[in-house]
């Protein structure tokens, strides 16, 4: 496969999806957004579109490429639009019954060669294949949020993954202007597998009483040299997608490290989600995520 | 100058090595005097060349100009007489991290000094209570924990033993606002305290799932540092800190709390026992020509 201009088709056009699709059509391919819902799809287009405006107006891209980048997109809620795909990655709801359908449905669709990248984030790329009945062409690349703006994407082959579906992947990651690496179909992928436990043990400090959230905070952020202590960011991540996450993870490796402490789903149960609910850890007046 | 600055004008500072190094400078730049006590006249020279160096670094960078480089250096003195310590307003300790030698020299130490002068350790391994408890007047005694590089890293902890009194836990965090950008963080008297007592199973499990072949080093720290937008990744950072320092801290909390997060990888015994502990011997996780061996 070489690097030209690509047809490629994004599935589900919440968060990650439009994220993505932005990503691709930035980087010049044909880019299809596909959502079975026609207002969930009609929110990720404006989304899409409003980040290129947002980009052109903040001078990270020229006028002309902005207009390029959305015209490169077009969204659908047929799925036979994507027949022309050389590349589909799902981004859709983090359910492994649904992720496998769709990976089913798409090979009556697209042809032979085309790659299915999965963006999961705790499922297993193996069992996602195994929705295809050519699983050597199905690759985990799973994004990092806001994926237009963060580089990296972790690789992972699941167990029938062909050698030559990988190196396209990372090729093709790198087409994109993103950098790769490379880990193992196992729970978290790297990211995930450091980042949980390490939010869920800070929370313990807290409940423990080692120090108080903003404490914790600021010795984490002037000793070690992270962007933002764990309690800025669990409120940007969302405590509902922090336990989500985190139990998915426990329940795939049943060790404690990865169960989310009680105080999750207590704040989880106040509605106390973090930042886009206006409190968490801390109290927001602005509720947006990544400016407007 | 301020009011509170003046508080302990006068340092009396235990070891120059890497970490004591770090808080003489940090402490002369706030203005104060600082009298070091080291072993041998060869070990003052050497941290206070070090010292030096930093400095350099500093003013070529435009950070600080020659003037501040030689006022810092004359604000430090350098000793081998444990009496000259005798007028010392606090006493800061950084020696090695081994409780014998630790409470030997303090009980010296304490003996010249005033009997109510505050006596702060900064140890990162062992308990602040049990070195207190050997000492004369133990309410005066706390811990005062730099992170490495001392000069730039801001978090200092503030470590309440269970003597502390807590007139000392109010004048250590005032006293940590005079020192720059620093931040004071009040934490209790816990194995690895607090900052330590999060990091040390945080790498201890990256070099476990690294020797489990997760990903390559290079990747892992790619990823997170990418991923999360942390300054190094974790495999480099242990290169940075010494694979033996991490070591003893890691064997220290295990220890002392029997939880098995601190437990030392096997993988890790054996870089250091292989002589590899990182930048300092040129051979680590991410340093020098085994690096890509894994």
């Amino acid at each position: 496969m070489n690097n030209e201009s690509k047809t490629v088709g994004v599935l589900g056009a919440g968060t990650m999806g439009s994220g993505i699709a932005a990503v691709m059509a930035r980087a010049g391919h044909r880019t299809i957004l596909y959502d079975i819902d026609e207002a969930g799809l009609d929110r990720g287009v404006g989304t899409v579109r409003g980040f290129f405006d947002k980009s052109v107006r903040l001078g990270k891209l020229d006028a002309a490429a902005g207009q390029a980048a959305k015209d490169a997109l077009t969204g659908t809620t047929d799925l036979t639009d994507l027949a022309p795909c050389d590349v589909v990655v799902e981004a859709v709801f983090e359910d492994l019954a649904l992720k496998k359908e769709t990976f089913g449905r798409l090979d009556e669709i697209v042809s032979e060669s085309a790659l299915f990248h999965t963006n999961t984030s705790t499922l297993s790329v193996t069992g996602i294949a195994s929705g295809s009945r050519r699983p050597e062409r199905v690759v985990g690349t799973h994004y990092c949020n806001p994926a237009p703006l963060m580089k990296l994407v972790e690789v992972a082959d699941g167990r029938h993954t062909a050698a030559w579906a990988h190196k396209a992947t990372v090729e093709f990651l790198a087409s994109v202007g993103k950098t790769s690496v490379v880990t193992k179909d196992r729970p978290g992928f790297i990211v995930n597998r450091f980042l949980i436990p390490w939010e869920n043990s800070c929370i313990h400090a807290l409940e423990a009483g080692l120090g108080t959230k903003e404490s914790i905070d600021a010795a984490v952020l002037g000793a070690l040299g992270h962007p933002m202590g764990p309690f800025r960011l669990l409120d940007i991540v969302g405590m509902d997608i922090h336990q989500q996450v985190a139990t998915r993870l426990y329940e795939q490796l049943r060790d404690p490290r990865f169960f989310p402490p009680p105080m999750v789903a207590r704040m989880v149960a106040a509605g106390d989600l973090g930042r886009k609910t206006g409190r968490g850890f801390y109290e927001y007046d602005d509720t947006r995520l990544f400016g407007s | 100058m301020s009011e509170s600055t003046a508080d302990f004008s006068t340092v009396g500072l235990l070891g120059l090595g890497t970490m004591g190094a770090g808080i003489a400078q940090v402490f002369a730049a706030s203005g104060r005097s600082v009298v070091v006590l080291e072993a041998s006249r060869e070990r003052l020279d050497a941290g206070t060349a070090s010292v030096a160096a930093f400095l350099d670094g500093g003013v070529a960078r435009g950070k600080i100009t020659e003037a501040d480089r030689g006022a810092v250096l004359a604000r430090i003195t350098g000793t081998t007489a444990v009496r000259d310590l005798a007028g010392a307003e606090v006493v800061v300790e950084s020696v090695t991290e081994d409780a014998e030698v630790k409470k030997a020299l303090l009980a010296q130490v304490a003996a010249v000094i005033g009997e109510s002068t505050p006596i702060l350790t900064n140890t990162s391994a062992l308990s602040v209570t049990d070195l207190a408890a050997g000492l004369p007047n133990p309410g005066r005694v706390a811990g005062l924990h730099f992170f490495n590089p001392a000069p730039l890293m801001r978090t200092v902890e503030v470590v309440r033993a269970l003597q502390t009194d807590e007139a000392l836990v109010e004048r250590l965090v005032a006293l940590v606002r005079t020192l720059g950008d620093k931040e004071p963080v009040v934490v209790k008297d816990r194995p690895g305290f607090l900052v330590n007592a999060l990091l040390l199973p945080y790498l201890n499990d990256v070099i476990q799932e690294y020797d489990d072949g997760l990903a390559t080093a290079e990747d892992i720290d790619v990823a997170i540092r990418l991923g999360l937008g942390y300054k190094s990744g974790p495999l480099e950072l242990l290169d940075m800190i010494g694979l033996d320092v991490h070591l003893h801290a890691t064997e220290a909390a295990y220890v002392a709390t029997l939880d098995a997060r601190y437990a030392p990888p096997p993988l890790l015994r054996q870089m250091v026992a292989a002589g590899r502990l990182g930048v300092k011997s040129g051979e680590g996780f991410r340093t020098g020509r085994h690096a890509s061996d894994h």
